[in-house]
């Protein structure tokens, strides 16, 4: 189901190192492991933590991920992707 | 036998340490009073052990494992998220208790996962450091805590019905537990909260006075005939939290109840509820 695959990848991306690291240095030879279609591929690279959360991602591991590895890891930036105006957050990381 | 003293319902917010200043002073000194209450009264209670019903949020349990509940039965630590004023440390586990509620579990139909070694994330630390560490400076003593992991942020959740049964199961093997220990436990979690989505920073008064009134009422049944879609709808994500007051509640068979604060924060993205579980 893509959206278990979608949840390893980006639990990896929100807790582990290594594959932080990886994607850093190449996300699309990363993603590149995983059975994934151009869609999939396109939602990671492009942070869009709106069509992940409407494929059933967890919440949490969409702002994990979006702390993690997004570019300017702002969560006033996150929820405006998500269509929100909160100035609120459960992000851990301020 | 060991016996369950009393308990616990308090929220485990990290937000209270990421963003201290966020919402009015005399909120957030509501908020620090409470842990500082419930502190006290664990001092008093003169319990020896604590067991803090808690739940992982998509941190320690990734996707090639998600147990419905879990304890950790040997070495503990934590938390694995580090935050301003709660640093990462050793947790003094009753490694005894702790096996014995998993082994007893096993022939009555309970088949806990078990941690032998086991971080904890801020679920169990807050609770841990604010009330458990506080009540040994104010009373001398030391007081174990084992941690209780209940499937309550991550999908496939386990049921309000299994929760409950989970905390008589507890209940039963404390009382079966050849010691003198005094035991008390802890259901941590938010009431109302929407965790990373886009109503997060709302809370629900209404539901989370309504929860409350249940809570106090020790209507175990009216709470876990609350539907997830109902919980989702009116409490967001982090609401399905209630899970580990359901399990604690079943476990301490409280005879009474007792609201010691409740404060809608809005900037700390969830409504707060601190109340207290009095064993007969």
């Amino acid at each position: 189901m893509k959206r278990d695959v979608l949840e390893r990848i980006l639990w990896s991306l929100s807790v582990d190192r290594f594959s932080k690291e990886k994607f850093k240095e190449n996300p699309e030879k990363y993603l590149s492991r995983f059975p994934l279609d151009a869609d999939d591929v396109e939602m990671i690279l492009s942070f869009d933590v709106k069509k992940l959360q409407e494929v059933g991602v967890n919440s949490m591991l969409t702002m994990g991920y979006w702390i993690e590895m997004s570019p300017d890891r702002s969560m006033a930036t996150y929820n405006n992707k998500l269509g929100s105006t909160s100035g609120y957050s459960a992000s851990i990381k301020g | 036998m060991a016996k369950i003293i009393g308990g616990f319902l308090v929220p485990h917010d990290p937000i209270m340490f990421v963003s201290p200043d966020a919402p009015e002073k005399s909120v957030a000194d509501k908020a620090w009073a409470a842990f500082e209450t419930c502190a006290q009264s664990l001092a008093e209670m003169e319990a020896n052990t604590v067991i803090i019903v808690g739940n992982d949020h998509y941190m320690l349990f990734g996707t090639t494992c998600l147990p419905k509940y879990c304890i950790g039965t040997g070495h503990v630590e934590g938390p694995i998220d580090r935050l301003p004023g709660l640093n990462k440390g050793p947790v003094n586990n009753n490694e005894e208790l702790a096996n014995f509620i998993a082994t007893d579990g096993a022939e009555s139909g309970f088949d806990w996962a078990v941690a032998r070694s086991f971080t904890t994330d801020h679920a169990f630390s807050i609770p841990y450091q604010l009330i458990v560490k506080r009540a040994e400076v104010i009373s001398g003593r030391q007081i174990k805590a084992i941690p209780v992991y209940l499937g309550s942020a991550v999908d496939p959740f386990i049921s309000m019905k299994r929760s409950r049964e989970l905390g008589e199961q507890i209940a039963d093997a404390v009382s079966r537990f050849d010691s003198d220990e005094k035991v008390a436990v802890i259901g941590s979690g938010g009431i109302s909260h929407w965790v990373g989505v886009k109503e997060s920073g709302q809370v629900n008064p209404e539901f989370d006075q309504r929860i409350i009134e249940l809570c106090c009422k020790r209507d175990l049944d009216q709470l876990v005939a609350l539907s997830d879609e109902e919980i989702l709808e009116q409490g967001g994500n982090g609401a399905m939290e209630l899970r580990n007051f359901v399990c604690a509640m079943a476990a301490v068979e409280a005879s009474n109840v007792s609201l010691i604060e409740y404060q809608p924060v809005p900037e700390w993205v969830t409504g707060l509820g601190f109340m207290e579980l009095k064993a007969s």
